[in-house]
């Protein structure tokens, strides 16, 4: 379970010496329960994706509390959240973000690489992850020689393989025509049922947000009024 | 990640700037060698003075000086700790002469004990040491001093000196009479050694090496053809004592010495000589590695270079692994493990090349001065370059730090990176 307790964030800009704070996040309170596929939905600027960071531990927040399972990652030191980040989150980003000199089977082998698993068990675990996603004929292909939905499925594969209990997504079909959109969204809710993963998913757009359990609307760095709609 | 997958990981980033990798190795490889080349020059001067001194005398003799050097005193020398043999000559200070079948010298000679020389490493071309008193051993150009001077010469040319093998030919001894009209006894000594000849070309040993054992004898023979002394006056000796202590290994050479000059002798061992030789070089060579490495410093500005691109490049791959897990140290491990990589490729090509450098000069470089000082083939006997494995030690210390201090700044630099930024990083 994700809790987010009076969490408020500022960007300095400006020059140096003079720089003027901006505040993103307003103390917005919020909660995932286990197994729920929660969007959180809002237009550009209106500070959602810096939520998502937070909650991924890319970002401290100025004040507030982000608790997983009742682990306060806010109290964590950089190293500390890489290391609870590679063992409970996966990541779904916009832009695939996968590595260029890889193929994608080793795109999908790399959080393991990262977490010491030794080599013939990693074979074997992509092996099958990569069945079944039906990733099988792709697995040589480097990403500049697949296409944007055959990318974002080793990217949803390379989120599982290490079997998080969440998974966030930041505009996880952003990139994707709408055809190949459907087949992302029904492949997130196909792994949702499936595992019981927990999933993040921040979007700006309604369909995606459509498929989600619980959906917080967001403007202006607070939850809109009324923001928070449950599907089931 | 385990070291096995940290190292695939470096290898499969340099493979894929092969070209930029190759320009920085090269540098670091031109840098260590110049530095390795440099020290060895001084390598190589050291050795050849050094060589040249110790072939002058043996490592481990302890010449030993004093106003009186008695057979008492020399026996409590062969007492000491790692005293191998005490050689105590007495040169013969009268003038003498020796004869074989008409040809006459004027003696340089020694009295010794055959049995200490034998051990110190007195070593003879030809025949065996002494038995009896009647032996002697000769030096190599004692038959060169043996001249017939009855012999009728043009004028300018040397008299003929004596051709004829000298092993086993029986040498008449005489000493020149100093009172009038006495007639010196004559000793008959057979040749039954002949002393190997100095190292040195130009070294001429035509020295006659009797037993000790002769010498109360030729004492009194001289003391026959020499007029009474003044009273009140010393007489002249009949011998000039000479000693050498011979160590039984080069690294007790040192406590000996200290030993001797502690019993009040004075001394002179080759290591003192080599003692001073080699706090000179070691300035010497300090230096040249100091300049040397500046070379090295120079090519870190090469590898700070290729990684501080490697990071930026790869900014967000960074971000990617940081996002997915990678904590910073691990991030750091990785590009200074690239730039060591660099050091270390560049540091055993550097090595090798040196080693090739190294031998083409002392291949070419001889012929070339001897050619300049029209004595074409004629031996230098200089050693060029020298390159022994301390130094390569040195340089491939000095070349694998300075690798990883200029990849150290990048990689702290890459530990830094921010994951959102890195996130949005366009390729």
């Amino acid at each position: 379970m994700i809790e987010v307790k009076g969490l408020a964030h500022s960007f300095r800009v400006g020059k140096k010496g003079k720089e003027t704070e901006v505040p993103v996040l307003k103390g917005l309170t919020l909660q995932a329960a286990d197994g729920e596929i929660v969007s959180i939905v809002g237009r550009s600027g209106s500070g959602k994706s810096t939520l998502l960071h937070i909650l991924a531990g890319f970002l401290q927040p100025d004040s507030g509390r982000v608790l997983v399972d009742g682990t306060d990652l806010t109290a964590m030191n950089e190293a500390q959240r890489a290391a609870y980040r590679l063992d409970h989150f996966g990541f779904v980003f916009q832009n695939f973000q996968l590595m260029p000199g890889l193929t994608a089977f080793e795109n999908v082998e790399l959080p393991l690489t990262l977490k010491g698993v030794p080599a013939a068990e990693r074979r074997r675990k992509v092996e099958e992850l990569l069945e079944s996603t039906g990733l099988s004929d792709i697995r040589s292909h480097y990403p500049n020689e697949l296409s944007g939905g055959q990318q974002q499925r080793v990217g949803i594969a390379r989120a599982l393989i290490t079997e998080p209990p969440i998974i966030f997504a930041d505009e996880p079909t952003g990139s994707l025509d709408s055809e190949t959109e459907q087949d992302i969204l029904l492949l997130i809710q196909s792994l949702n049922r499936t595992y019981g993963i927990t999933f993040v998913i921040i979007t700006h757009d309604d369909e995606v947000a459509a498929i989600a359990d619980r959906t917080y609307r967001m403007h202006d760095g607070e939850l809109a009024e009324g923001g928070l709609r449950h599907v089931i | 990640m385990s070291f096995k997958d940290q190292i695939a990981f470096v290898r499969q980033h340099i493979r894929r700037n092969r070209l930029r990798v190759f320009m920085t190795v090269l540098a670091a490889t031109m840098g260590t060698a110049f530095l390795i080349v440099l020290a060895s020059v001084g390598f190589g001067l050291h050795k050849t003075i050094k060589d040249e001194v110790l072939s002058n005398q043996m490592v481990t003799q302890v010449e030993v000086y004093s106003e009186e050097l008695t057979d008492a005193k020399t026996d409590a020398m062969k007492k000491m700790d790692h005293v191998k043999a005490v050689v105590h000559r007495k040169q013969l200070a009268p003038t003498a002469f020796a004869e074989l079948d008409g040809y006459t010298a004027g003696l340089n000679a020694y009295f010794t004990d055959f049995g200490e020389e034998a051990t110190s490493g007195f070593k003879l071309a030809e025949g065996r040491f002494p038995e009896k008193p009647g032996e002697v051993v000769v030096g190599s150009g004692f038959a060169e001093q043996l001249i017939d001077e009855k012999a009728t010469v043009k004028e300018g040319e040397e008299l003929p000196t004596y051709k004829e093998a000298l092993l086993g030919k029986t040498v008449t001894f005489k000493f020149e009479p100093l009172k009038e009209g006495a007639v010196s006894e004559e000793w008959p000594l057979k040749i039954v050694g002949i002393k190997e000849a100095p190292g040195k070309d130009w070294a001429f040993d035509g020295y006659l090496y009797m037993d000790d054992r002769l010498m109360p004898e030729m004492e009194k023979g001289l003391a026959a053809v020499s007029p009474e002394p003044e009273e009140g006056v010393e007489p002249d000796g009949f011998t000039y004592p000479q000693v050498n202590v011979y160590v039984d290994k080069l690294e007790n050479v040192k406590s000996v010495t200290g030993a001797l000059k502690d019993d009040g002798y004075s001394v002179y061992s080759v290591s003192e000589e080599i003692e001073q030789l080699d706090v000179f070089f070691l300035a010497l060579k300090a230096g040249l590695v100091f300049v040397g490495t500046i070379a090295i410093l120079i090519a870190s500005i090469g590898i700070f270079n290729t990684m501080t691109m490697a990071v930026t490049e790869r900014t967000r791959e960074i971000g990617v692994m940081k996002a997915l897990g990678a904590g910073p140290k691990l991030i750091q491990r990785l590009f200074i493990m690239e730039s060591a990589w660099i050091g270390i490729v560049g540091t055993v090509i550097a090595v090798l090349i040196s080693y090739g450098v190294s031998m083409v000069a002392n291949a070419v470089l001889p012929v070339i001065v001897t050619a300049a000082l029209g004595e074409d083939g004629a031996d230098l006997g200089v050693t060029f370059s020298v390159i022994p494995w301390q130094l390569v030690l040195i340089a491939s210390a000095i070349s694998l730090g300075v690798a990883m201090i200029s990849g150290w700044r990048p990689a702290r630099k890459a530990t830094k990176t921010d994951v959102i930024g890195a996130l949005r990083h366009e390729l």
